[in-house]
């Protein structure tokens, strides 16, 4: 079997410039023929678009400065090695280069049991399957290899097994299907094979027979690389390699960083589209990897822009201009790593779906729907697109993942709010409110490049790629499982042990469960002691287990290879102090009969590098329990819940046994509840530090290795399962934080108002059926450009729940017996409505009067505010006026300072705003109240005080008006008549909001 | 014009002094003046005209041979002077923000006093955009965010301005004073009352009243008592629990706690009315409104000293002329806020920085409220007062300095009286300055 098709990786071409790395395995594959993949992208369309004019030669030049420094000779004449480090890999079925003959073979290989003679049936099916393709040989080689399967305890070491070598990747899966299928054999009839590590993608495959990690550093000695002779590519180095190394660097490579922004012209009420809205600027900063400041920083605008300090701005006339330029800056700075926030599901669409689709063909972009990166065929490499958004989702917990929220937690920075009408009415301006813009599309630039600094994506990442050994690109689109799977297969080869294909989850499980004779679901996540629900106000020391499952996984050796099957445990007839039998009927063999037989993933898991190691560790339980997954194993994962569980009992039974008032302790310890990984005990002292030390005790007592006591919970609110409290303490004097789990209060679908009221007053709720949808959709009815997408968090308050939905007695019932008869019955929720007819009858005689601002009462004497009664207290009740004057001024101060700090500029006007929303619904917030504090809550989504700056501004216009209502009581200027008066009193009101103030003055 | 009382004792008959006092409070007066949606924006703005029209005034006696230009047509490696407001960029300055994104138990309760750091940077920035200051000329512990100054310097690579001299508006002009001419008369500063706080000494204030109206001493110490011309009462004068101030409706108790402070500062008030001029100045706890400038105590407060022409409620800054010497004054926000966001020796320093920088209060609006004026900054001191106070200050500090146009300038800090018992007298006649310390002592 040949394969061909030369792996073409074409990688960032850092100052140590790339290579292209292709598979190298002991069997090299003769090469004979072309092939042509459809995967990939070749159109000879190319660079036809080269008629400089004089404008762009300007701009080349322009550009120039930001090229990368040109490679030495030595790199072009092929005199050196050239080490790299590996950030994407990709591979491309093409020509292979007759000169190099032992180069270019794909890593395509598979094992299966099988007997030689099947070759020439493969072939024969192999042809059928692909007839359109023009591979004269499918199956390149079948070779015999002596190896073992993973699955069971087995006492031989090896066993036969077949690789079979085919000529292109796309094949594995048809001939695995044939194969699955069963093939005819003369002799022996129909038979059916289980194939093994059939399923492993390419690229991954491929570096785990060279041994490559994901973001290693790799070494293409000299001689051994050739550059291409045709040029596909504005890549700097493009060739062939064949030698890949692990190289012994942890460092980074400096790669260039691109983090952009784009920004289109909307239209009123409606989301951007391609087809109508143009682009109007794109800002753009480079950034080398370690480095603090960006070292290009630049913006294209469409139509004349006023200069930025210390970035180069760029205009043009139209909008094909601004896209060529921004493709002629990305060709020339070569960026390895292309990050920007949300430019996945915006930026780059609206780039691709622009009319004239010229421009991204122009560009060459192909973005490939599923997995998130630019494979960029014309200009040659291999940009990785580093999706902020999605890295955000999958590692924070935020109540928002829109830039500004993002921001300001991990920065303390917040970015303005431009709405989308606002942008449009900024490019019509002058160059000035253009500038504006470009500041504005900047910032948005460069936000997403410091979080990708304060959060260290880039390290994190490249060390989980290395630790997992998969590329980057996985670690970002890809589950937990590709991990484990790529740790097991490297293991596995090591080992000489190969993984069997487990084709279907469902039936495969099905086989187990009756091969077992258990219902192995059972024991899938039941390690939760019952919980005492209750509102504890002594303080509960909580024993935790310290990486429970990888501990459990080795301590009793459980691996898929010394699972041992009920059959082969009556044959094999081992004796019974060299098995494990598990809480669950297992049965695993010991390790003093498999030597090194531990979990090999566990094993490595406890040499490493932390981080990246604790997620993964703790994912193989989750892998070897997944019934989807890649290999399934449920004997595993439930002898390792029933084990945990057993952990659980038996720590709460030592406890209670030991920490008796018989036992010379005060008082009698209670486990109140134990979780997957935690024993929460009440001892019953009533000091933090007493329960601190009783805790410490006990966590030595049970065991040193896997029982840590870290925190008591002082005062904890235990509701049910999942669900509960407390104040968290690790020391006796001050508590760290509260702490909650699984009840409204850390749900991310509360507003913060009531995230803050904390634990008395958690008044919304989810539960009330798809309050969200309705909501958004109503949302989506008023402005379609502010409506929520999928995805996005909308915080909404409910102020009346649907029949029957009582959130609030879900809280309070542990605390308060009779819950709902003391919150929801009596006196204080009785509310009494006085129907006042506004013009009917009775109403006609009816007249305003001006009241006692002290007492209410009705003042008769329209000159005064206070009546002859209250007269005494004018200093008391101004004092209380003015109070809330001073308290409203120190507000809006800060408020407005604070959204000048977040604008940047001390000149110009704070424009975060929806100015016309706002004021429309404060005048309606006046009449109706506080419905519209909530809609306005929402408008303003993300500033949490954009509110209140609002409310600060319309309140100072209030109290104001109270100061000098009240300063008539002096008549300080006593010739004011009442008509100087009513116009005093609406010219504050009216500047504000229009409304005339009939209440106050007759 | 002030009301001379009549001090009779024995048959001799001081006369008390008199003086000519004028007003320059308008500037600092609110009146119809709204709030309506206007931005700190406008009073950047206006500070920064009117402070770049002197500066550009100045330069061609400064650095004559180089050109200014805007932050904007910065060119690199082009020497040239640019004039714009400064920004401190200050990683420790307190954000509102804090308020929602910290969890409640994580903040700290205790304030820090400063909010100085290392990392702190400054910004130049004018209307066409902000440019980053580099260079050890400009030290970043000395200026705040507000001030507007003139920068000699070019701009680097990096798209920094690095900064190589600096000029500052200096001290403005003066009207110049014939000094140690005419008659000693004196003029009172005292500040920090705050009458019904804990701390406050009631005798000692009735000591320093009886004082000042003559009502004690011999035939000399009244002698000298009747040449007061003027008492200065700069902020802070009553404290009350804020607590109160919140709540809707407060029992008769509660009413009598809120009213009583300024009951008995009225009855106290009224003893000096009766004898001689005073101005009272609102400040921190008084109630009055919180941003500057504030403006002053409603006249209701004060029932039985408002009766009296002798009365003068004043804003705070406080500006006045007393026989044409010119006094400027505040309680003591602005000075306090530059010694939490800048470094000083001591607080004389920040005084005499302020004069420099013609700018009472830089720092508003930035960290110190403020009203938003639209059309002027009234914190700008177009002409040099020849006595500089500030109120409510640790201790008693005070020096004279010299312009180089020749002008002088008393600086003086007004300690607490509830906390020091010491008042500050003035010789209007030379400028020269000394304490007064009350102070009781009981021995049984």
């Amino acid at each position: 079997m040949s394969n061909k098709g030369n792996t073409r990786k074409r990688p960032p071409p850092t100052p140590h410039p790339a290579a292209t790395p292709s598979p190298q395995m002991k069997h090299q594959a003769a090469m004979e023929e072309e092939e042509l993949d459809e995967d990939i992208f070749l159109e000879e369309t190319l660079l036809q678009y080269e008629e400089e004019d004089s404008q762009r030669r300007a701009f080349a030049e322009r550009l120039a400065k930001w090229k990368r420094p040109a490679l030495s000779t030595s790199y072009l004449s092929q005199s050196e090695n050239i080490v790299f480090q590996q950030l994407e890999i990709d591979y491309v079925v093409g020509d292979s280069h007759k000169g190099l003959l032992p180069s270019s073979s794909a890593a395509l290989l598979e094992w299966v049991l099988m007997i030689s003679p099947v070759h020439q049936i493969l072939e024969g099916r192999m042809r059928e399957a692909n007839r359109n393709n023009a591979v004269p040989k499918f199956v390149r080689r079948i070779e015999l290899v002596q190896r073992r399967s993973i699955m069971h305890y087995q006492q031989q070491n090896s066993q036969p097994f077949l690789k079979i070598v085919v000529a292109l990747p796309t094949m594995v899966t048809t001939c695995r299907g044939i194969l699955d299928r069963g093939i005819q054999i003369d002799g022996l009839g129909m038979k059916s094979f289980m194939t093994y590590e059939s399923n492993v993608l390419f690229a991954l495959r491929f570096m785990i027979d060279c041994n490559i990690v994901g973001g290693n550093w790799i070494e293409v000695p000299h001689g051994k690389y050739k550059k291409t002779a045709e040029n596909r590519s504005y890549c700097q180095l493009q060739f062939d390699c064949l030698h890949a190394p692990e190289g012994e660097f942890s460092k980074m490579a400096p790669f260039r960083i691109l983090s952009f922004d784009i920004e289109c012209a909307g239209r009123k009420g409606l989301f951007p589209e391609p087809s109508h809205d143009p682009v109007i600027q794109i800002a753009n900063l480079v950034t080398l990897q370690g480095e603090d400041q960006p070292f290009v920083r630049n913006v294209m605008t469409l139509k004349s822009c006023s200069p930025i300090v210390g970035v180069d701005v760029m205009s043009f006339d139209t909008e094909n201009e601004v896209l060529l330029a921004w493709k002629d800056f990305i060709r020339e700075v070569d960026p390895d790593i292309i990050i920007g926030y949300n430019i996945c599901k915006f930026d780059l669409p609206y780039l691709i779906q622009l009319p004239k689709e010229s421009y991204l063909q122009l560009l060459g972009y192909t973005v490939t729907k599923k997995s998130f990166y630019l494979v960029h065929s014309y200009l040659g490499f291999v940009s990785h697109t580093f999706l902020l958004r999605p890295a955000m989702q999958r590692d924070h917990k935020l109540s928002s993942y829109s830039l500004n929220s993002v921001s300001a937690h991990f920065l303390n920075e917040q970015k303005e709010d431009v709405h989308h009408s606002i942008i449009s009415d900024l490019q019509n301006g002058n160059s000035e409110t253009r500038r504006r813009l470009a500041v504005y599309c900047l910032k948005d630039a460069y936000l997403p490049q410091r979080l990708l600094d304060k959060l260290m994506f880039v390290y994190n990442y490249v060390e989980m790629a290395r630790v997992t050994g998969v590329p980057i690109s996985f670690l970002l689109s890809r589950g937990q499982s590709i991990k484990v799977l790529s740790q097991l297969l490297r293991k596995a080869k090591q080992k000489n042990l190969v993984i069997p294909n487990v084709k279907q989850a469902g039936s495969e499980q099905g086989t187990y469960e009756g091969a077992t004779g258990l219902n192995t679901k059972v024991a899938a996540r039941a390690l939760v002691l019952e919980a005492r629900a209750g509102f504890y106000e002594k303080p509960i020391a909580t024993l935790d287990f310290a990486s429970l499952y990888p501990s459990i996984m080795m301590a009793y050796n459980l691996c898929y290879c010394t699972l041992v099957t009920p059959e082969d445990a009556r044959k094999l007839n081992l004796p019974p102090e060299c098995v494990n039998k598990t809480p669950s009927g297992e049965i695993f063999v010991k390790s003093n009969l498999q030597k090194e037989a531990k979990d090999p993933l566990v094993k490595a898991v406890l040499d490493g590098r932390q981080l990246a190691l604790k997620i993964s560790a703790n994912s193989v339980y989750g892998f070897t329990g997944a019934t989807i997954g890649q290999l399934p194993c449920l004997e595993i994962s439930s002898s390792v819940t029933s084990y945990g569980r057993q952990m659980i009992e038996h720590t709460k039974k030592l406890v209670e046994d030991k920490f008796t008032v018989v036992g010379g302790y005060e008082h009698n310890a209670e486990v109140i509840y134990g979780d997957t990984d935690s024993v929460m005990v009440q001892f019953g002292v009533s000091s933090v530090e007493a329960a601190m030390n009783l805790g410490r005790e006990a966590a030595d007592f049970i065991s040193g290795t896997f029982i840590k006591f870290e925190k008591v919970y002082y005062p904890y609110l235990l509701i049910s399962k999942k669900r509960y409290a407390g104040l968290y303490w690790t020391n006796p004097t001050k508590f760290d934080k509260m702490d909650t789990k699984g009840i409204e209060t850390v749900r991310r679908d509360n507003c913060l108002l009531v995230k803050n009221l904390g634990l008395t007053k958690t008044g919304d709720d989810y539960e009330v059926k798809a309050a969200h949808v309705e909501l958004a959709e109503r949302m989506r009815k008023r402005d379609a450009a502010t409506a929520p997408n999928v995805g996005d968090r909308v915080p909404y308050v409910i102020i009346k729940a649907a029949k029957g939905a009582k959130p609030l007695l879900r809280i309070f019932e542990p605390i308060l017996k009779n819950a709902s008869k003391e919150l929801l019955q009596g006196s204080h929720t009785r509310s009494i409505s006085i129907s006042t007819p506004s013009n009917s009858g009775i109403m006609k005689f009816a007249k305003k009067q001006l009241t006692c601002i002290g007492c209410k009462a009705l003042i008769s004497n329209s000159d005064h505010t206070l009546c002859s009664h209250c007269k005494g207290r004018e200093a008391e009740l101004y004092c209380k006026s003015v109070a809330n004057v001073a308290d409203l001024e120190e507000l809006f101060g800060k408020l407005w300072t604070q959204c000048q700090e977040c604008q940047g500029s001390l000149h110009q006007d704070v424009l975060c705003t929806r100015f016309s929303v706002v004021l429309s619904l404060l005048i309606a917030s006046l009449r109706i109240g506080s419905l519209v504090l909530i809609s306005a809550y929402l408008l303003s989504r993300d500033c949490p005080i954009f509110y209140r700056r609002k409310k600060a501004q319309k309140d100072m216009a209030e109290a104001r008006f109270h100061v000098w209502l009240e300063m008539f009581i002096d008549e300080i200027e006593p010739k004011h008549s009442i008509g100087d008066r009513r116009q005093a009193v609406t010219d504050v009101f009216s500047e504000f909001f229009n409304i005339s103030l009939k209440v106050f003055c007759r | 014009m002030a009301v001379a009382p009549r001090e009779v004792d024995s048959g001799n008959v001081l006369q008390r002094k008199q003086s000519m006092y004028i007003s320059l409070d308008e500037s600092f007066e609110i009146r119809k003046e709204m709030y309506r949606g206007q931005q700190y924006s406008q009073i950047y703005f206006a500070r920064l005209h009117l402070m770049r029209t002197l500066l550009y005034s100045l330069l061609p006696t400064w650095k004559p041979h180089l050109p200014s230009c805007t932050v904007l047509g910065l060119e690199e490696g082009k020497e040239c002077i640019i004039v714009g407001t400064l920004y401190k960029h200050m990683k420790l300055k307190p954000s509102i923000l804090d308020e929602y994104s910290k969890e409640r138990s994580s903040s700290p309760l205790v304030k820090p006093h400063n909010f100085m750091h290392s990392d702190d940077y400054l910004v130049l920035e004018d209307e066409s955009g902000r440019v980053k200051l580099r260079g050890s000329v400009l030290l970043p512990s000395v200026y705040v965010t507000g001030i507007v100054v003139a920068l000699h310097g070019k701009e680097t690579g990096a798209g920094d301005f690095m900064v190589e001299d600096i000029l500052e508006a200096g001290l403005p002009p003066q009207i110049k004073l014939p000094l140690n001419s005419g008659e000693d008369k004196y003029v009172v500063f005292v500040s920090g009352l705050s009458v019904g706080s804990s701390s406050a000494n009631p005798l000692h204030f009735q000591l320093f009243v009886d004082h000042i109206t003559g009502h004690l001493g011999d035939e000399k110490e009244q002698g000298i008592a009747a040449q007061i011309v003027q008492v200065v009462i700069a902020g802070n004068s009553v404290e009350f629990p804020r607590g109160l101030l919140n709540g809707q409706n407060l029992g008769s108790k509660d009413q009598s706690r809120l009213s009583e402070p300024i009951k008995e500062l009225d009855i106290l008030l009224t003893q000096v009315a009766a004898g001689i001029p005073f101005d009272i100045m609102p400040g921190t706890n008084d109630p009055a409104n919180f941003s500057l400038p504030q403006q002053p105590l409603h006249r209701c407060l004060f029932p039985g000293s408002a009766a009296y022409n002798t009365f003068r409620s004043c804003t705070n800054p406080h500006s006045f002329e007393l026989d044409n010497v010119r006094f400027l004054g505040t309680s003591g926000q602005n000075i306090d806020d530059l010694a939490k966001y800048s470094d000083g020796k001591s607080k004389l320093e920040f005084l005499e920085r302020t004069l420099r920088w013609r700018h009472i209060a830089p720092t508003a609006p930035n960290t110190l409220g403020c009203y938003p004026f639209t059309d002027r900054d009234p914190f700008f001191i177009e002409n040099c007062p020849h006595v500089y106070f500030v109120g409510n200050q640790e201790k008693y500090e005070t020096s004279l300095i010299e312009g180089s146009d020749g002008q002088v300038v008393r600086l003086i800090c007004i300690p607490k009286f509830a906390e020091t018992g010491i008042a500050v007298v003035l010789n209007l006649r030379n400028l020269e300055c000394h304490a007064l310390s009350f102070g009781t002592h009981f021995s049984s």
